[in-house]
């Protein structure tokens, strides 16, 4: 399915407000501005006016729209040995991502392999399943964007039920799956036909984004596969703080932990909450071991379970080349430089090694 | 094009030659450029000192990487650390509570006269992008250091201003404090980047990671976002340092340095205590004075 629209920024500023005027959820770019810093973040707008679609970036992913950072599994009431159960819901309120991110949106088709897997986790499919996904090509990059080297671009259409492109005064709208249809069937007054294709790809910016790393995920795959003790690991963890920075902006890490926590004597909820891999309580055994024991063995786990153990799985990288976790470290960990190095080792060994 | 000066950086790049040959170090932990501007970086060939660089981007405080429970660096062993007048602060701290001892280190205190909130960008140094911490900051050279290096420093630009968010929130209610608290936590997601980067908070077991009994909730929600960063302000009362590496590693943009600084203003007020780069002064909380403040006691 691919149908082409056009939709003027006016219009899409009023298909926004129509569809909160409807009681659907609308998460875009919203720009903060705190002390004088500004951030760019998704959040849900109360108005069109809010959205900030030609800034850069939101500093976090889109995943927590998805997969929030703190969720409730059940709750529980108890009187004496008497245990009560009560569900959540697993549907949702209808959402519409306007604006997101061609590498937050592909994180999310990457993420329901997993999230299917051997367990499929009802939560996220039924928030996926109320979300519906506006994908905006992008314009511009900055020196952390990597996608082109992991099988996207500034205009990758993965992911997205519509994909937004800019154009003079407003979007070309390709509308690519049933839910995108259902979108636009009752939204089609804005969205007239497009004449031909003038879709402007962005050519230039590909190029641009490519000349930051150009490495072969399968080159650098085959060296992790090999390499679970080089030298490298100490020497790049020697300047790593061991926080979950880098985790919590990525859109395709989703680990969670789980707690139970009390509301009062009688009751309360399981939550499960983000986690990281790079902390050392996330492997912390009751004995007291931890087969995780430096920060070189959980630096690499997080290369690892990106680059060779989820392809390895389910055929495909977990990462989308966002770069959030460059831009947030506050040590300077540069997974391009660090991804570039082992290309390039890789390569002098022949790609076989 | 950032304009270094050729001779200080050529001195400490000497310097630092000097302790790797003399077997005096075996690392040096200073600044190297990346591609987001300077990083910390750890030098153990002499080749290698060409890489250090310093200047008003070299915002980490890199004694972070002297608690021990750095158990990477600690396998490095005997370190040379480039310090800013406030890291010199985080130093003075871990040697005063016992974390480190003041020969097992070798301090190249480097002038300085501020620097910017993000090592990323910034050419000049100006009132617009200086780091808060600078604001109050009267130091321009550590004088816990071993060796000094670089030309002497004007103040960091607009230093003579008062930090004016926190006077702003001082001034508000106790229930708008809370409300903006609140509203200002809820974008915590506990990655705890704060706690990671903190020079002071070198603890084997954090009081959040303890489960039997569970302290502070794990959830980033309301009630555990505030029992962690309450606590975690609390805990670094006369402690910290105000090098402001918590605020600038959020990844929430959350301005945790207004908590910290605000604490700091009750401790001088109180204890007429500022927190200082001369170990053999205890912290309040570390020492016993008939004359302490007791009223509160009833």
């Amino acid at each position: 399915m691919n149908t082409r629209r056009t939709l003027s920024t006016a219009d899409l500023g009023a298909l926004v407000g129509d569809l909160i005027a409807a009681g659907t959820t609308v998460v875009a770019p919203i720009r903060f501005v705190d002390q004088g810093r500004a951030s760019i973040e998704y959040g849900p707008v109360q108005s069109p006016d809010e959205m900030d679609l030609d800034g850069p970036q939101p500093s976090r992913s889109l995943k927590e729209a998805v997969f929030p950072p703190t969720e409730v599994l059940f709750r529980w009431r108890q009187a004496k040995s008497a245990v009560e159960i009560e569900e959540v819901p697993v549907s949702f309120k209808e959402t519409v991502v306007v604006g997101a991110r061609p590498c937050d949106a592909a994180a999310l088709e990457i993420l329901d392999r997993v999230m299917g897997w051997d367990f499929r986790d009802e939560l996220w499919f039924g928030r996926r399943q109320a979300t519906t996904v506006l994908a905006l090509a992008c314009t511009r990059c900055d020196e952390s964007c990597f996608c082109t080297a992991v099988g996207l671009s500034p205009a990758s259409t993965r992911g997205a039920d519509w994909f937004l492109t800019p154009v003079e005064g407003g979007f070309e709208v390709e509308v690519l799956t049933l839910k995108g249809q259902a979108l636009l069937e009752r939204h089609k007054a804005r969205c007239p036909e497009a004449e031909g294709s003038t879709t402007k790809r962005v050519a230039d910016l590909e190029q641009e984004v490519r000349a930051h790393l150009d490495v072969r995920p399968d080159r650098i795959r085959a060296w992790l596969e090999t390499h679970f003790d080089d030298a490298l690991w100490k020497r790049l963890a020697l300047r790593c703080h061991g926080c979950g920075a880098c985790a919590f902006v990525c859109p395709t890490c989703h680990c969670f932990d789980m707690v139970d926590e009390p509301d009062g004597i009688d009751g309360g909820a399981r939550r499960r909450n983000w986690d990281t891999c790079q902390s050392a309580l996330f492997t912390l055994h009751g004995s007291g071991y931890n087969p995780r024991k430096d920060q070189a063995a959980r630096f690499r786990q997080r290369i690892l379970h990106k680059f060779a153990i989820y392809p390895k799985r389910f055929g495909e990288v977990l990462c989308t080349g966002c770069g959030r976790c460059v831009r947030v470290c506050a040590a300077g960990m540069d997974l391009v430089a660090i991804l570039a190095e082992i290309g390039r080792t890789a390569a002098e060994r022949g790609g076989s090694a | 094009m950032f304009v270094l000066r050729v001779n200080s950086m050529q001195d400490l790049k000497e310097l630092s030659k000097k302790l790797l040959e003399q077997k005096q170090v075996s690392a040096i932990l200073g600044y190297e450029h990346g591609r987001r501007g300077p990083r910390p970086v750890f030098v153990t060939e002499v080749a290698d000192c060409e890489r250090l660089v310093f200047d008003h981007r070299c915002v980490h405080n890199l004694a972070a990487y002297l608690s021990p429970r750095r158990t990477l660096v600690a396998q490095l062993g005997r370190l040379a650390v480039v310090v800013k007048a406030c890291d010199a602060r985080a130093v003075a701290g871990l040697i005063r509570e016992s974390q480190l001892k003041r020969e097992d280190v070798v301090l190249i205190g480097v002038r300085c006269g501020g620097v910017v909130r993000d090592p990323n960008g910034a050419e000049q140094l100006s009132a617009d992008n200086v780091a808060p911490r600078c604001l109050e900051c009267d130091k321009r050279e550590p004088a816990l250091a071993d060796h000094l290096v670089g030309e002497p420093k004007p103040p960091p630009p607009g230093s003579a201003s008062r930090d004016a968010r926190l006077s702003e929130i001082e001034a508000l209610s106790p229930g708008e404090r809370l409300t903006l608290w609140t509203s200002l936590l809820s974008r915590c997601t506990r990655c705890h980047a704060c706690r990671q980067v903190c020079p002071m908070c070198f603890c084997e077991r954090c009081i959040a990671d303890k489960t039997q009994p569970t302290w502070i909730e794990t959830s980033p929600h309301a009630r555990g976002n505030l029992a962690w960063h309450l606590t975690r302000a609390l805990h670094l009362a006369g402690r910290c340092v105000n090098c402001g590496e918590c605020e600038r590693a959020c990844p929430a943009h959350i301005p945790l340095g207004l908590l910290n600084r605000k604490v700091a203003r009750v401790v001088a007020e109180r204890y007429g205590y500022r927190v200082t780069d001369d170990p053999s002064t205890p912290t309040p909380i570390g020492a016993y004075r008939l004359d302490d403040e007791q009223e509160f006691i009833q």
